[in-house]
């Protein structure tokens, strides 16, 4: 009887197994992806031919198969804050590296943000900071995109921190932000206002000028 | 941290930019490119086999030969070239651990050649990849131990030592047959004995053929009983002998008791002596002779000169629990088959099959094909359910055995890789808890080495530092400098566990400590309690605690303690600064600055509201008290 019972365990268990292979063949085909040619990466962007080589071997070392998917990147951007969680705000940055939104950044992809971001003028860099604020890409940056921002910022630097945080600070944050921003009080800030108050602000200006030479 | 990632360390500070609108306070200036050295390609000449890769390649790991200034000592000046006389096959790893953070082990390479490349080229082994460590830690122990069994083979055959008692070198003697002549004599005494004494059990159940004048046959055992009574004791003698020996030597009396070979020494010897002390009762002789059956456990005794018993024992014992699962199957199995022969029997006349336990005994001869054949079924229905019992006893029975092998192989490797792993565990996750809090206190060491000063102290200091401090490579301090902005966006400080829990623990008392302020005029931080104390105090302070409010009676206990400031942020200078100057602490060591830890065990916050002395010594005994310094 336990020997009938024996037989059926094993029947269903070597189903189950067929359908293990299928899943394995299929993983076998992996995406690789090539990026165009280095000239036409030179002209699109920024960066002069060595630095391009110097990003893309970085790139490739790190994803060998072209593309970096967001648990890739999630990993990549959490090991340079190992105190906190990183995963939220490198969410974030991922789609708004991901311009086609398709789930994978592309070496191109890439390399367009980053000129944008280190090489590109100073109203590029603050629509750039803009795309990445409006998480639902409505064009407008509500309360509730903000503190999700700021809160995820506040994530990173994890637990032990001087003073201790506590719950309201990002709240408190994105209301300054909000203070400072939302110039006819309507509770949303769109691109005009926000580009308006950073020019405004000396110290920002100055802060976004430190990060060109990072190449 | 991977250094692969190291390549995206300019897109991680370059994504900084996305803090910039949200941060409350300036950035702090970036780091300066200490060398803008090309990226430019190094020759590495290993014995004549040559290694060509980007210098920033080998400048990731800093901490090895390779990737600090220690190379320039292996440089080769007519060839323009790093020349390294080692072993280059070895040296085709170490090579890609620097191009891809893994360092992996070759399987065919000899364990102790790999650990010399690895020491010589300054990388520690503990990074080796999780796909090779397994293989790298199983070959290592393997080669400790053999030489440790080297070791300890030289040491057995050494003299005895002199300085061992006489109760350890008997000990030693039972032990290790090996070590001494005597010993050897001993054990193989014994042994003859034990075989004695089961031979004689035996041959004493032999029919001998009768004296002349007899008639009927009787056993050796009865006909002889003279000489196998002598024979009896003298091995019981022996025995006995024996175990007090082992006793007295025994180091540690009563886990000798309790084992399981002295139990069968017991067993083995106790019939003897019970049959000596009781009479030639008629009642008792037959429970006495069921005594003897006992004296069959000497044989027992012979798993101390054969470790395969040993091991067999251990093989059971290991296996209990699918034996125990066996035997109930097949309970369950001929339970179930007697129950139906039985009912299909019981039609036919003359049955031997009268109950279901008799039916018990068809089953069990049928199920494991013995077929005695003292008891066949005579109906059809009998007949047919007692052929499906016989093929499915041969499935049943044919089922264990490899079952019991395969789990004695499952049970004896997994045990093995169990311990292995638990053990690797330990290790694996302390080292990832150890690269990440590296990490982390990097930065936090990196601040406090005040590397972070402002821009003009630090081109005054350039020339007078730049030949002390340490070179630090540039990513390292780009990685610190992307920290400190993100610290300037949040307005919050990195710290470390300890120096949170205890701004945490000061935040706690901060409060209660202003109910008490009518007490003594100090303020919630006391700083001003610091000060005008400095006279009662002459053992210590403890700045920025309240505690002391209102203990003043027993602070002479506490005087053992010292407490040293922590280096906070500068709006505590000033405090540091009196504290330097008020505080004559009663040790003779210089009261300078270094973190320190003081944990309390529950807030003290409840307790002291009468404020009379008596309960607060009690509370200041059960709560005082662990003060490390760091």
């Amino acid at each position: 009887m336990g020997v009938v019972l024996g037989t059926f365990s094993m029947h269903t268990k070597q189903v189950t197994f067929r359908a293990d292979k299928i899943d394995d063949e299929l993983e076998m085909t992996m995406v690789c992806h090539r990026p165009e040619g280095l000239e036409q990466l030179e002209a699109q962007t920024n960066f002069t031919k060595q630095e391009l080589q110097v990003l893309y071997r970085g790139f490739k070392n790190e994803c060998p198969s072209g593309v970096v998917n967001e648990e890739t990147f999630k990993h990549i951007y959490a090991q340079f804050f190992p105190h906190g969680d990183a995963s939220t705000y490198a969410h974030y940055l991922f789609n708004a590296f991901d311009t086609r939104n398709n789930g994978s950044i592309k070496f191109e992809d890439f390399v367009m943000g980053l000129s944008t971001l280190l090489r590109g003028t100073v109203r590029d860099k603050l629509e750039w900071t803009f795309h990445l604020y409006d998480i639902n890409r409505d064009g407008l940056i509500n309360k509730e995109e903000m503190t999700e921002i700021v809160r995820a910022i506040y994530d990173m630097m994890g637990k032990y921190t001087y003073p201790a945080l506590k719950g309201d600070v990002p709240k408190q944050h994105v209301d300054a932000f909000f203070e400072k921003m939302d110039k006819n009080k309507d509770g949303v800030v769109t691109l005009e206002e926000f580009v308006l108050a950073c020019q405004e602000d000396e110290n920002m200006m100055r802060s976004m000028q430190l990060f060109e030479n990072v190449m | 941290m991977a250094a692969g990632v190291a390549a995206w360390l300019p897109f991680a500070r370059a994504a900084a930019i996305g803090w910039m609108p949200v941060a409350s306070a300036p950035m702090p200036p970036p780091p300066r490119d200490k060398r803008r050295g090309q990226d430019g390609l190094i020759i590495l000449n290993v014995s004549g086999t040559r290694f060509q890769t980007w210098r920033n390649t080998l400048e990731r790991y800093p901490d090895t030969l390779l990737g600090s200034t220690e190379r320039d000592f292996f440089f080769h000046e007519e060839t323009n070239e790093y020349f390294f006389d080692r072993d280059p096959d070895i040296f085709r790893h170490i090579l890609n651990f620097y191009r891809t953070g893994k360092l992996h082990y070759p399987r065919h390479e000899c364990i102790s050649a790999y650990d010399e490349e690895l020491a010589f080229f300054g990388i520690i082994p503990e990074i080796i990849g999780d796909c090779c460590y397994e293989e790298y830690k199983d070959r290592r122990r393997e080669n400790a131990e053999r030489i440790q069994d080297d070791e300890e083979n030289d040491n057995n055959n050494d003299m005895v030592l002199p300085d061992m008692s006489f109760r350890e070198s008997m000990w030693r003697a039972f032990e290790n047959p090996h070590t001494s002549t005597m010993a050897l004599v001993f054990y193989y005494v014994t042994g003859f004995f034990i075989a004695v004494s089961v031979m004689a059990n035996v041959v004493e159940t032999v029919p001998c053929v009768g004296g002349p004048n007899r008639a009927k046959e009787i056993s050796c055992g009865e006909r002889y009983s003279l000489a196998f009574f002598c024979l009896d004791t003298a091995c019981v003698m022996i025995f006995t002998v024996e175990y007090l020996l082992r006793l007295i030597a025994a180091p540690s009396r009563y886990k000798f008791v309790k084992s399981v070979m002295s139990i069968i020494d017991v067993v083995a010897i106790m019939p003897y002596y019970i049959g000596l002390v009781m009479t030639d009762n008629e009642d008792v002789s037959g429970a006495f002779v069921t005594l003897r059956v006992f004296r069959v456990f000497r044989i027992f005794k012979f798993s101390r000169h054969s470790a395969g018993l040993r091991i067999l024992g251990y093989t059971l014992k290991s296996c209990a629990s699918e034996l125990g699962f066996l035997l109930f199957s097949l309970t369950m199995a001929i339970i179930i088959f007697a129950t139906v022969m039985f009912y299909a029997e019981k039609g036919s006349s003359a049955s031997k099959f009268t109950s279901i336990p008799a039916a018990f005994w068809y089953t069990i001869v049928t199920m494991t094909t013995l077929g005695y054949g003292d008891m066949v079924p005579k109906t059809i229905m009998g007949k047919i359910f007692g052929s499906i019992c016989s093929l499915s006893g041969v499935l049943v029975i044919a089922l264990p055995v490899p079952v019991i092998v395969s789990n004695f192989s499952r049970i004896y490797h997994q045990s093995q890789r169990a311990e292995k792993r638990r053990a690797q565990k330990k290790t694996r996750l302390a080292r990832i808890r150890a690269a990440k809090s590296g990490g982390a206190n990097a930065y936090l060491q990196y601040k406090r080495n005040g590397m972070l000063a402002d821009a003009e102290e630090e081109a005054s200091k350039q020339a007078g530092q730049a030949l002390v401090c340490k070179s630090n490579p540039t990513f390292e301090t780009q990685h610190h400098h992307l920290l400190h902005c993100l610290e300037k966006t949040t307005n919050h400080e990195f710290v470390d566990e300890q120096t949170y829990e205890t701004s945490c623990m000061e935040v706690s008392l901060a409060k209660p400590s202003m109910s008490r302020s009518s007490s003594l005029s100090s303020s919630p931080h006391g700083l001003s309690s610091c000060c005008t104390r400095r006279n009662k105090r002459k053992s210590f302070n403890v700045p920025n605690s309240n505690m002391t409010a209102g203990r003043r009676g027993s602070i002479q206990e506490l005087s053992t303690i010292q407490i040293r400031e922590r280096p906070l942020s500068n709006s505590r200078s000033s405090l540091n600064a009196k504290f330097e100057e008020t505080v004559p602490l009663n040790s003779e060591e210089q009261s300078y600055i270094t973190a320190a830890v003081i944990s309390m065990p529950t807030p003290p916050v409840t307790t002291p509201e009468g404020g009379d002395s008596a309960s607060s010594h009690d509370f200041l005994q059960s709560n005082i008290v662990r003060v490390s310094a760091l």
